[in-house]
């Protein structure tokens, strides 16, 4: 619960006020974490890329979102990245567990990881890595950033950091 | 009608609202018959609209209208149970069902067949949901709008069809950046 509520201070503290997120059991203290708190807008969505809309959707209406999600949920919404909130330079901040790398159990998600960040780097979209609990100070620059150059950005948190929280 | 006659049938009643209209030949129309800063033309994203409006009304007082068409919709099926479950009061989905993709060439839609976008905004969760034609679309509009206390899918059967148009010559941020000062949150336009 420690590191998850150090995420979320760092969140909020960058200006982040509008969270949505598809599950993922790397997020589910975050999740807990949301629901309770009555600062924020908060809700549960089933698909990314709607998600990317209605993140839209709350900037136009002078929020900052963040969208809390598996690094899978990121193959699910390119187009939406790139044709609504790169277009019209909408600042978002990605919160995404970075299912596949060392320490994941499911065999599985390692395609997925295999391939993020070069789409991310194909997207041209700012990323921040976090490994250790240090890095996660790093956040809440990192989510003012999104704001002031009026882009989506991706915070990425290794499957070692989650586990234990 | 076909959507162009709906769209022009609707003008006042959608003028100062803010509205969320559809990929392609919908914003192309509506930019047509009566341009507005308060109308945000989403020009990518096919299926998004109804996404954009939902998370406008959730931040906004004032009410949003999002206007989409029965192809997007079957493309972003998932949001009906999203706008089923979350939408505020002042939140209007108003859905152009016109059976068919008309910016691509008008091929039809499975609501030519045997899907029934009212029975899944139903089964999604969605309440007060009324399918109407085109004719009786305004006064459901405008009573959606009234409510206070209820948001609204109004799926509109109209007959398919385009009229001849050109794109929208205004670029993406240009959009975004008049649109929120509509909503006062830009000083600098």
């Amino acid at each position: 619960m420690k590191i998850s509520q150090k995420i979320i201070n760092n969140l909020k503290e960058g200006g982040a006020d509008f969270f949505l997120s598809v599950p993922c059991k790397l997020l589910a203290n975050m999740i807990t974490i949301l629901e309770n708190d009555k600062d924020i807008y908060y809700s549960a969505i089933p698909r990314e890329e709607e998600g990317m809309g209605i993140c839209a959707g709350a900037y136009l209406g002078n929020k900052l979102p963040c969208i809390m999600m598996q690094n899978t949920g990121i193959g699910n919404s390119v187009n939406s990245i790139v044709s609504l909130l790169q277009l019209y330079q909408m600042p978002v901040v990605f919160l995404i567990s970075y299912r596949g790398t060392p320490g994941e159990p499911v065999g599985a998600q390692g395609g997925m990881a295999s391939v993020t960040e070069d789409i991310l780097n194909t997207l041209r979209i700012p990323m921040l890595h976090c490994n250790t609990e240090h890095d996660l100070d790093k956040i809440s620059t990192f989510t003012n950033h999104a704001k002031v150059i009026e882009s989506p950005v991706a915070v990425l948190c290794n499957f070692n950091l989650m586990k234990d929280d | 009608m076909n959507r162009f006659e709906l769209l022009n049938l609707l003008k006042d009643t959608i003028h100062d609202e803010l509205v969320i209209c559809n990929i392609g030949l919908p914003s192309q129309e509506l930019y047509k018959i009566n341009d507005r800063p308060n109308y945000f033309y989403m020009l990518g994203s096919m299926g998004l609209a109804s996404s954009i409006g939902l998370g406008l009304s959730l931040t906004v007082d004032k009410n949003v209208i999002s206007i989409d068409g029965d192809g997007s919709v079957l493309m972003n099926m998932n949001t009906l149970a999203t706008i089923g479950n979350r939408a505020p009061s002042n939140y209007t989905l108003l859905i152009v069902d016109n059976g068919s993709y008309g910016s691509t060439g008008d091929q039809k839609t499975f609501t030519n067949e045997g899907t029934s976008l009212k029975d899944v905004a139903i089964g999604a969760g969605c309440k007060n949901v009324i399918e109407c034609s085109g004719q009786e679309t305004e006064g459901n509009l405008k009573k959606a709008l009234a409510d206070k206390d209820n948001s609204y899918v109004i799926i509109s059967k109209i007959q398919s069809g385009n009229v001849p148009i050109k794109p929208i010559p205004l670029n993406a941020v240009t959009i975004r950046d008049r649109f929120r000062k509509a909503l006062g949150l830009v000083s600098y336009l």
